[in-house]
């Protein structure tokens, strides 16, 4: 029962991520839209923003163009794992997923988790930084211990595959 | 890979096909045959004891290392 449910989980898994491939592009195309706009029409954006009277409205646009740049750094970095997730998914349904380029793939993972994070942290930071009680301003990024412990896991985790790759190895040819 | 294997003058000698040491020893014929012909990378002793148990022989009878070769 448990591998019938796991052989579903497969496709199931396979569609969400390439519906995730998509969607990403389409965010970043949203944010470069966005963005590049902010500069064509300045006046739309502080009017948009609302920046209230008394603050360095400039400042705080300039600081979310930033902080918009920095999201769309995340498209590429967000490719890269879902593309690497999607083909380590065809080697488990091709029934042999413990091979080299699968340890090498969770270890792009682990170090593009990385990048996340540090991307998150900083635009937590500018968040902060242009945020005030007269314009308060709430971010979904900034240091994440969840995050962070997800990076761990995924090095470690790739660790584990290469010693399996390497075990699986020796074991072709055992008779 | 300096390690012979010697399994098919044994098999000779005691008259006996692969296939039939494969019956008896409860081991596939394919694994056999990568032993057979050298393309095996490793053995396990209850596999190199069910063909000494099979054959009447001693381990040093089906394997031995050439001095020199790589």
């Amino acid at each position: 029962m448990a591998r019938t449910r796991s052989f579903a989980a497969l496709p199931i898994a396979y569609v969400t991520l390439r519906i995730l491939i998509i969607l990403n592009w389409l965010y970043g195309a949203a944010i470069l839209g966005l963005l590049t706009y902010t500069f064509i029409n300045p006046e739309w954006t502080l009017r948009a923003i609302g920046v209230p009277d008394g603050l360095n409205a400039a400042l705080i646009a300039n600081g979310l163009r930033l902080v918009a740049a920095l999201g769309f750094l995340a498209v590429p970095i967000n490719h890269i794992i879902l593309t690497r997730l999607v083909r380590m998914l065809k080697t488990v349904r091709s029934g042999d997923p413990f091979i080299e380029d699968n340890a090498y793939r969770l270890l792009t993972i682990a170090w593009m988790l990385l990048l996340l994070q540090l991307l998150s942290t900083l635009i937590g930071a500018i968040g902060k930084a242009i945020s005030s009680p007269a314009f308060p301003l709430h971010l979904d990024a900034g240091f994440s211990v969840s995050g962070w412990l997800a990076v761990l896991l995924t090095f470690i985790l790739a660790r584990v595959f290469a010693e399996g790759t390497l075990m699986r190895r020796d074991l072709e040819g055992t008779v | 890979m300096a390690i012979e294997v010697h399994l098919d003058d044994l098999l000779h000698s005691r008259r006996m096909t692969l296939t039939e040491l494969a019956e008896r020893i409860d081991i596939t014929l394919a694994n056999l045959s990568i032993l057979k012909t050298g393309k095996a990378r490793a053995i396990r002793f209850s596999t190199l004891n069910a063909i000494c148990e099979a054959l009447g022989c001693q381990p040093g009878d089906i394997l031995t290392f050439a001095q020199g070769e790589q």
